[in-house]
This record gives C-alpha cells, sequence and structure tokens, in this order.
C-alpha cells in the first residue's frame, strides 16, 4: 500500500517537472546561442565590458554582419560599412586617404580599422563617439558618407522579408528599430579581434622572430612603444604627434570634442597591429607608405607646435639599418586569420 | 519499515509543495498605495501660449522672431516630500509640434508633495550607456552622431536679426559634462500640496515661458548668437537662461 502511494507520488513530482519544464518552454521560445568575447592571453580586461547591456549571442552577432554588410543602410544601396571597412585591409579602406560616399563625396579623415574595439573606449580619431553602439549613427547620417537617416533605414529592413525573423532570433521579437540595430552592429564588430599575428604567435611560442625582426622589435619597444603599447599597440590617448595642419581641413581633432585648446592637433594613437595594410597613414591619410610615417618621427615632425607629445619633443633617431628592420617588425603585425577568417566574411 | 516509507512520503510531500510553491512565484505583495500624477507643460512666450510658424514674437531687445521648431528633454522626474517619490526610467521628449507628448501620466506612491524636481535634459549616464530606445531613441533627431550625446533643448525658426542663411535662428543645447555642462536640474514649490492619493489622479500644469531664454542669467542677443549647435560656452549660458522659464501655473487634486 504504502509502496503503491510512493510510486503515485514520484509519478506525480515527475510529470509535475514535465509539466513546468513545457511550459516553460512554451512561454519563451527565446533561446539565442550565449556567446562570450575571449580575451586573448596575457591581454588587459578592456576597460569597461561593451557586451554589458547587450549580451553577445550568435544570432546578434548573425545579424549584425548581414546589417554590417547591407547597402541599404546608405541612401543609394552602394555605401555598406563594409564599403570603407573591409575585411582584407583590416577593417580599414585599402589603399585610399579618404574613403569615398555618397554622390561622390570624400570622407574628411582615413578610416579607422575595426578590430579590437572591445578595448577602445573612445571612437573616431577625435574620440568624439563614447560608445560603440552609437558610432553607426555618425557615417549612416553623414552626407559625405551613408547619406540616410535612420527612420528611412529602418523601413527599408521592416519591408525585408528575412530581417523581421533575424531580429526575432536575435532579440526575441521582430521588432525593428534604432536601438536593435546598432546592438547588432556594436555585436559584430566588437566580436572582431586580431590577436594572431606572428608577433602574437613568437609570444605564444609557436613562431619566432628573424633576427632582423627581433632587432626591429627591440628597437620598437625602446622608441614607438610609449605611445603604440604593446598588446593592443595603442593606449587609446589623444596626442599630437608634430603633423602640420592640413589647411584644406582645417582638422584640429581632439580640440573639437572638448572645446580645449590643450587639445588642439591631437588625435587618437591609433594601433599598429595589421600596419601593412591599414596605409595610407595618419588621420587624414597623408603619408602612402611606412617609411614615410617612420621619416615623419625622424625627421618630419614639427616641434613648435606647442602642444606637440612631450614623447616627441626630440625626434627619433633612427639608421636606414634600423628603419628596415623596424619595418620587418611591423609587418610581424599583420593578422592572416582575421583578413581570411570567414566568420567576419560576406559568404 | 512502515515509519521508513513514510519518510519518504514526507519527503516526497515536502518536494511537491516545494515544486508547486516556486512554480507559482508570487510577486512581493507591494503595501504601497499608488494614484497617478498627470503633468503637463505648456510652452508660453509672456503668458501667452506659442504657436509654432505663425506666431510672431519680440525678445527682450526688440528683435522679432518665429518658432518653428521646439524641442526639450525633461528626465528625472521627482517629487519631493519626506519619503520623495522618483519615476522609474524617467525620460520625456516634450515637442511643440506634438500635443500629446505636452502631457503625460505617471504612476507615483501615495503620499503628499510639496515639490517636483525635473531634470531639463537627459542625464550623464544615458549619454554614454550606448543605443537607447522610446524617448531617448536618436531617430528623435536629439542626438549628436559627431560627439556623442543628447541634445537637450532645441529651438529653430527665424529671425530678421538673424544674419544666417535665411534668416534662421538654430540653438542646440547639449554638453552633458565638465565646466560646459548644460543639465539643469529645475525644483519647483508646489503652489498647493500635491495629494496623490490610491486611484485617484492629481495634475499638475507647469508653464515654460520662453520669453526667459534671452536674458536672466546671461544676455542672448539674435543679431549676435543666431545659432549654436554644439556643447561649448554659448550652449551653457543659454541653459542657465532656461533654469528660470519654468513656473507651477496649476496643481489640481481630484
Amino acid at each position: 500500500m504504502t509502496t503503491r502511494v510512493i510510486i503515485a507520488l514520484l509519478i506525480f513530482v515527475c510529470s509535475a517537472f514535465l509539466f513546468i519544464a513545457a511550459s516553460k518552454k512554451q512561454n519563451d521560445p527565446y533561446k539565442p546561442t550565449y556567446l562570450k568575447l575571449e580575451i586573448p592571453k596575457g591581454w588587459p580586461q578592456p576597460a569597461k565590458d561593451i557586451f554589458a547591456n547587450n549580451p553577445l549571442t550568435e544570432q546578434g552577432f548573425q545579424l549584425g554582419k548581414k546589417l554590417f554588410y547591407d547597402g541599404r543602410l546608405s541612401k543609394d544601396g552602394n555605401f555598406p560599412c563594409a564599403s570603407c571597412h573591409q575585411q582584407f585591409a583590416a577593417f580599414a579602406t585599402y589603399d585610399h586617404d579618404f574613403s569615398h560616399g555618397f554622390n561622390d563625396k570624400f570622407t574628411t579623415r582615413n578610416a579607422p580599422p575595426l578590430f579590437n574595439l572591445a578595448w577602445m573606449p573612445l571612437l573616431h580619431w577625435d574620440g568624439g563617439i563614447n560608445h560603440i553602439e552609437v558610432q553607426p549613427l555618425a557615417p549612416l547620417t553623414a552626407v559625405n558618407e551613408m547619406a540616410e537617416n535612420i527612420d528611412s533605414v529602418l523601413k527599408k529592413l521592416r519591408k525585408d522579408t528575412a530581417y523581421p525573423k533575424l531580429f526575432k532570433a536575435a532579440f526575441g521579437t521582430p521588432v525593428i528599430n534604432s536601438q536593435r540595430m546598432l546592438k547588432a552592429l556594436a555585436q559584430f564588430t566588437g566580436s572582431i579581434l586580431s590577436c594572431n599575428s606572428k608577433y602574437d604567435k613568437m609570444l605564444r611560442g609557436e613562431a619566432s622572430f628573424t633576427p632582423a625582426e627581433q632587432r626591429g622589435y627591440i628597437f620598437f619597444k625602446a622608441n614607438c612603444s610609449g605611445c603604440h603599447t604593446e598588446p593592443l599597440f595603442t593606449d587609446n590617448s589623444f596626442r599630437n604627434n608634430g603633423l602640420d595642419l592640413n589647411p584644406y581641413l582645417n582638422d584640429y581633432g581632439r580640440m573639437r570634442i572638448t572645446n580645449d585648446k590643450n587639445d588642439s592637433l591631437k588625435f587618437k594613437v591609433p594601433s599598429l597591429r595589421n600596419v601593412a595594410l591599414t596605409f595610407p597613414y595618419m588621420h587624414d591619410g597623408r603619408f602612402y607608405g611606412i617609411t614615410q610615417a617612420i621619416d615623419h618621427y625622424s625627421k618630419g615632425i614639427n616641434t613648435n607646435q606647442p602642444t606637440l607629445d612631450s614623447l616627441l619633443k626630440k625626434r627619433i633617431a633612427i639608421s636606414n639599418a634600423q628603419k628596415n628592420e623596424l619595418i620587418y617588425f611591423l609587418y610581424t603585425l599583420t593578422d592572416t586569420t582575421l583578413i581570411k577568417n570567414p566568420r567576419f566574411s560576406l559568404r | 519499515m512502515v515509519s521508513a516509507a513514510n519518510k519518504i512520503t514526507a519527503m516526497l510531500l515536502a518536494c511537491i509543495i516545494t515544486i508547486i510553491c516556486s512554480s507559482n512565484k508570487k510577486h512581493p505583495d507591494n503595501n504601497s498605495k499608488t494614484g497617478t500624477v498627470t503633468i503637463n507643460f505648456i510652452n508660453t512666450i509672456k503668458n501667452v501660449p506659442l504657436v509654432l510658424d505663425s506666431g510672431e514674437y519680440t525678445n527682450p531687445f526688440g528683435e522679432t522672431y518665429h518658432v518653428t521648431k521646439l524641442k526639450y528633454y525633461i528626465s528625472n522626474i521627482k517629487l519631493n516630500a519626506a519619503h520623495a517619490f522618483n519615476e522609474p526610467e524617467s525620460y520625456h521628449l516634450l515637442d511643440a509640434a506634438e500635443p500629446s507628448s505636452l502631457s503625460f501620466t505617471i504612476a507615483a506612491a501615495a503620499n503628499a508633495y510639496s515639490s517636483i524636481s525635473f531634470v531639463v535634459g537627459v542625464d550623464s549616464i544615458k549619454n554614454v550607456s550606448g543605443a537607447q530606445t522610446g524617448a531617448l531613441d536618436p531617430a528623435n533627431g536629439m542626438f549628436w552622431t559627431w560627439n556623442s550625446g543628447y541634445v537637450m533643448f532645441k529651438l529653430e525658426g527665424n529671425s530678421p536679426a538673424s544674419n544666417i542663411i535665411n534668416h534662421r535662428i538654430e540653438y542646440h543645447i547639449g554638453g552633458f559634462s565638465g565646466a560646459n555642462n548644460v543639465l539643469q536640474l529645475i525644483t519647483l514649490p508646489l503652489t498647493t500640496v500635491l495629494n496623490v492619493q490610491e486611484g485617484k489622479t492629481s495634475t499638475i500644469t507647469i508653464a515654460a515661458d520662453l520669453d526667459k531664454l534671452w536674458q536672466g542669467a546671461n544676455i542672448l542677443k539674435i543679431a549676435e548668437t543666431p545659432a549654436t549647435m554644439a556643447p561649448g560656452v554659448v550652449s551653457k549660458k543659454i541653459a542657465d537662461n532656461y533654469n528660470r522659464m519654468f513656473t507651477i501655473k496649476e496643481v489640481f487634486n481630484n
């Protein structure tokens, strides 16, 4: 008798569990695949978690990728994010000082590459953008870039047959709004990591430098790493590196954002990762090759500028042999895994 | 044997009770009573309700002008009493072209409130926290894309005194940090105590007198400053003027 009671109770308990599990499944069909941004070994933790209010999921990432490559985010359909941020150029614009936008217009600054953005507290050359999620609004609405407006883009996405499903998979409902579009884009761009160059492999003991690369690395550590700090090869600070003002652009950099004359002519220190792919160099792409960029630091710095960075008051002395070795080292920062990774490609 | 079986039975019963209880998660009982408060904003110029486009107005310096657009944020609404009430996620975009945006109703704890506080603009946290939605959606045209941050207050129009294109006047006021932080915390004592009672709606009507834009803390002449569209000293000066434009017009307890 008691055994029967126990069996009956057991059955009841089991069915109760099943019922609860089933009803939960019915109420909540939103089951995204959560991902975690892997911090490469030896790297610092990002100052803030860019995905803290935007949980990274496979579905969000894939939606972001589709948006990144979708020309409909631009007015005439010709300028997806990827038109200026090309994977084969480490997501910069290959071989262009200024990128091309709507109606044959030029941008006014060199397109920065996109990788390791989780470690970048402020975006743009002048740091004007304070969060990765709001970054796409600048090119999307700029008349010389994608020349669109948010409502118009959202209308185009809502008309599409695929997007409502992708938004539902990423965010639980098919609602398409600016917040979701921007969060999805941030999931894609924020996931792009560059951490597999020859330099990285050397650190991990998977590759070794040639003697010339090694000498270049030693020179780099002694002369360049004050700003281009390892392992990200930037300290994300804003500095004046002694470039003369381009009179066509009158671009004073960081001062435009802070209104502080002490920030005159200061621009963000760019990462040197993938530097061989991101030419031309500087905020206005004025130097076509790496040699010219290095020559600037050894011969070109305008030392009369009051806001010139203290580390550059004396130009950097470098012999021709050292210059070649430095360039050999800089080539080891090219991450062929990044530029060929199909995960970041339009298939 | 029997006692062992009883023990198992008892344990299973305990299991069932636990499952039933945990699957019926009850919200914690909220004993505090809640009423509603409708807050109306009336944009005026010297006590005359603002009329967009056609209304012609004269500022204290004799400069005439028309207003074609007026939008501003009211956020962080707080009703003050011994136990103050803070509206959660309190962000409202007021648009003179959309009368429905000038009036909104919030649920508030029943209490007798002696003053109301709010911020003109969007607090700094929301300016640095990425993509927002609702009143804070950047599609509302109140977000700077080149220098991240909300336009807290936007007035556009025209004036013969303006020497820029099409005699335009355009004041886009923003900036949420540093010396030129334009965020204005306004506290207005209520002329009549606001009695929020369960199941009832009280009403506060606030007048915003745009005539205060031109003077008060600082002098703003259209001929000298027809436009500002970036954070900075001018934005801050104008914000210090509109700090003084709000007054309580009426408190009504139902």
